[in-house]
């Protein structure tokens, strides 16, 4: 008898459907495309809602020219400080809708669409070679160069779409919310400022795209990420703290300041540099990785832990050791900024003592219980709005390591052993509530020291600080709590969702005049003002009960159902 | 005999996924035991049932006499697990684990510890997530065994090890079971079982088939014999004798399967001038196979 071989899949014979060529099996594209889908529906959601809700939210605010010209009036007498905390150093023609949107939305929509794309690229590639899956590709007829150029081109479509969808909300957003002349925003400012959103998102991706094959997935999402945040700071702040603004030129958000098509100002040209920089970038990550040995990174020096700090004892102080690089790493960044900005409150309450009595009454209309020229007033203002997201998703990326053991299968070994179900949850969790302790003390010790260094109030600052940690825990106890009663590996995305939600609420239930009860469903509506020692007992007593229910009911649950189930 | 793991109408289902269906099954104290199947049969998902990690949608499970949903830590204390697929903790290295999972359990013995990792010849040195899949292995072996566990539940033990590693397995497993302890291992590959097990349990789709000792299973099989006469014979002198199927003949050479006693054949076979006389002893795998409805493919066919 004698072997013969079968006839050779469909596929093989060039069968494959146009459709599964674009989006589905049948090309490296196509799969990436597939794989993008989820992460593109969220984006665009995302961005899309923002981009409507501060739309809606400014035509119900400014209805009136009265109303207009005080805002106007206010912006233009703002401290620079705080015109930038929005990320757009130079607010312009602020009394219209887009220009207010180019204010206060528009470069927060430039980092969700750069973060997202850091992410995207850095993993692309890193991902499938460290699980091993790429290997299964790069032994197909398909060389190096080209599984790299398809992976980045389905990125490319997926934020080709996303300034679409960007470019038409702003579009929608002016023909359906407009209620003064001057308010509907043309297709050229919407595709104009959709441009910008995914040019420079894709500038800071192509930054992890170029490092991921020689460093790996984090250390390149890492230093892409700080290149991004970075350049976002440097930018917002560069007209209250004159030494930025040198930094802020070398950063694609500098480059491109006085685009803002919302606000009908267009510099077409400083997006090609923009472009340029991409490109290039782009041609570096796929011969980086053409020519390198598949999946080998090069690991940038880094002190270790001692091994006192992994933990070895039992689960508590494994779980604490797994999280404490995760949370130093956060501490640092948060503390960083916290720092930058207490440091930079001196020159905030400086430019304040240059206004004139009418401007200083107006200010002070607005914010009737702060005093103004205190650091814990600044950073009120100009640090807590951001601290409440970014602590929100570092409870997630904690949430996520802890949940990591039953993802990985981990907890399968773990749980042969003489160790309990409820006692790797609370022990676990408590181990994240320990890493955000540690956390939040990094960035209180970063915002003591800024304050310390201009002569401020430390002591507030720091004690407001510690609220932004129960913030987080009690974060992370929602994120327990679902992970323990339904699934870890939804955890994360949990916390992620609740951060977002919250913050969406926060931002819009004010604006819109919605009812008190909804805006009350936001946590952060029940943490006071704690940089200037306004204290919400029960709010702060709240998030204590949601962290240590969150363990709690983490416990309960795991025992109730299957495990890796 | 004493059983250390019984289960009674073991069942689980995941929705409208077959999961195991009614198993009925009971490992005796100090024998190895070979839990046979191919891949999604329910091997996994019954060792998981047993160890409380999931739930029996019906049924029990019990583990030294302890029911195991009621009791699971004090079934743990006793055993020692490694799964089929499994992950640590990246930026930990070997020898960490190893003090890690000796700290979950406490009252392992260094100098054995010691041994099982100079046996099974592991750089402990390194980080896990820089291990191949074989030294990973290894590692999951040593968190198994390093505690002594009066019961071994290995999930496809052998799996990336090399031939060499595999032998030094083996020889524990035996060395487990010379002091007493009980180890019941789940596998596809037969000659593994073959030569390790006492017993062995076949699962097809979710359902116990066979349960019996290896010298049992093989009885099961059909004995493929080749009979040379020095003359043509008339098949029908064997085609209708009781267990005798796909008689053929080419030239002087009788070829026919036969299940149940060889005796009939050899009568028959005995009025005629017999010149030689094949009886081929099935292994394991052809046993398995059967039981799938499968020919054993023989080599260079």
């Amino acid at each position: 008898m004698t072997a013969q071989a079968g006839g050779a899949p469909s596929a093989a014979r060039g069968t494959i459907s146009a459709l599964s060529r674009i989006y589905g099996f049948g090309t490296v594209y196509a799969k990436t495309l597939r794989d993008s889908r989820l992460a593109f529906i969220i984006m665009a959601g995302l961005l899309g809602s923002f981009l409507l809700a501060g739309a809606a939210a400014f035509g119900e605010a400014y209805s009136t020219p009265a109303s207009r010209a005080d805002l106007a009036n206010l912006v233009r007498n703002l401290p620079t400080a705080l015109a930038g905390i929005y990320g757009s150093p130079f607010p312009v023609r602020v009394e219209t809708l887009g220009g207010s949107l180019s204010w206060k939305t528009g470069g927060t929509l430039a980092l969700m669409a750069g973060l997202w794309s850091v992410l995207a690229l850095s993993g692309t590639l890193a991902v499938e070679a460290r699980r091993g899956s790429l290997e299964f590709v790069a032994v197909t007829p398909l060389g190096s160069r080209r599984i790299a150029v398809e992976k980045l081109a389905a990125h490319l479509t997926v934020m080709g779409l996303l300034v679409m969808v960007v470019a038409l909300t702003a579009w929608i957003g002016g023909a359906l919310f407009h209620t003064l002349p001057g308010d509907e925003i043309p297709p050229a400012a919407a595709i104009g400022y959709g441009l910008w959103v995914g040019l420079t998102g894709l500038a800071s991706g192509a930054v992890a795209f170029a490092l991921a094959p020689l460093l790996g997935r984090a250390a390149s999402a890492g230093i892409a990420g700080a290149i991004l945040v970075g350049g976002y700071m440097l930018n917002g702040y560069q007209a209250s703290v004159p030494a930025f603004a040198g930094l802020a030129n070398l950063t694609w958000f500098g480059w491109t300041v006085r685009h803002t098509p919302l606000a009908g100002e267009y510099d077409w040209v400083s997006l090609v540099p923009v472009a340029l920089v991409a490109v290039a970038l782009f041609v570096v990550g796929v011969e980086a990785f053409a020519r390198r040995d598949l999946g080998t990174t090069t690991r940038i020096p880094w002190p270790g832990f001692p091994s006192a700090t992994l933990g070895l004892s039992g689960p508590f102080g494994r779980s604490l050791g797994e999280r404490l690089p995760l949370a130093l790493a956060w501490g640092i960044g948060v503390g960083l900024y916290g720092f930058v900005m207490a440091a930079a409150s001196r020159s905030f309450a400086e430019q304040l003592d240059k206004l004139s009595p009418s401007t200083m009454r107006l200010i002070q209309t607005i914010f009737p219980n702060f005093d103004l020229t205190s650091t814990g007033a600044f950073l009120q203002l100009a640090f807590v709005l951001f601290a409440f997201i970014v602590v929100g998703f570092a409870a997630a990326t904690l949430v996520s390591g802890w949940a990591s053991d039953e993802g990985s299968g981990r907890l399968e070994l773990l749980l042969t052993t003489p160790l309990a179900r409820a006692r790797w949850a609370v022990a676990g969790g408590a181990g994240v509530m320990a890493a955000i302790v540690i956390f939040t003390l990094v960035v209180a010790l970063g915002v003591g020291l800024g304050a310390t260094v201009v002569g401020g109030d430390a002591e507030t600052p720091v004690l407001g600080t510690l609220v932004l940690g129960l913030y987080a825990a009690a974060l992370a106890g929602i994120g327990l709590a679902v992970g323990g009663l339904f699934r870890t590996s939804i955890a994360a995305e949990a916390v992620a969702a609740v951060v977002i939600v919250t913050f969406l609420i926060d931002l819009i239930a004010p604006a819109l005049k919605w009812p008190a009860w909804v805006h009350q469903l936001a946590l952060t509506a029940h943490l006071g003002q704690p940089m200037i020692g306004i204290w919400d007992w029960p709010g702060m007593a709240a998030c204590v009960a949601i962290a240590g229910g969150g363990i709690a009911l983490s416990g309960w649950g795991i025992n109730r159902r299957d495990v890796g189930g | 005999m004493t059983a250390i793991i019984r289960t009674e109408k073991l069942t689980k289902s995941y929705g409208t996924h077959r999961g195991i269906v009614d198993i009925d099954l009971e490992v005796i104290e100090n024998e190895i035991f070979g839990f046979l199947g191919p891949n999604g049969a329910g091997k996994t998902t019954t060792i998981r049932t047993v160890l409380d990690l999931i739930r029996p949608t019906s049924g029990k499970a019990f583990v030294f006499g302890i029911e195991s949903s009621v009791d699971p830590i004090a079934i743990h204390r006793r055993i020692g697990y490694i799964p089929g697929e499994f992950a640590l903790y990246d930026r930990l290295t070997g020898a960490q684990h190893i003090e890690y999972f000796a700290n979950l359990r406490g009252g392992v013995d260094p100098g054995y510890q010691a041994a099982l990792i100079e046996r099974l010849d592991v750089d402990t040195s390194r980080r896990f997530k820089e291990y191949s899949k074989g030294n990973k292995q290894k590692i999951g072996l040593v968190i198994a065994l390093q505690h002594r566990p009066d019961l071994l539940i290995l999930d496809e033990p052998t799996s990336g090890l090399d031939p060499l590693v595999q032998q030094t397995f083996y020889a524990l497993v035996h060395e487990a079971k010379a002091e007493g302890r009980t180890i019941f291992v789940s596998s596809h590959i037969l000659s593994e079982v073959e030569r390790t097990c006492d017993r062995v349990a076949i699962i097809r789709d979710g359902v116990l088939v066979k349960v019996d000792s290896v010298e049992g299973l093989r009885d099961l099989a059909h004995h493929q014999v080749e009979l040379r006469f020095s003359g043509p014979v008339p098949l029908s002198e064997f085609e209708h004798l009781p267990g005798v199927s796909d008689v053929a003949a080419d030239d002087h050479v009788l070829r026919l399967r036969v299940s149940g006693p060889i005796t009939p054949v050899v009568r028959a076979a005995a009025r005629y001038e017999l010149l030689d006389f094949v009886s081929r002893e099935p292994s394991l795998e052809e046993t398995f196979l059967a039981q799938y409805g499968r020919e054993a493919v023989e080599p260079g066919a």
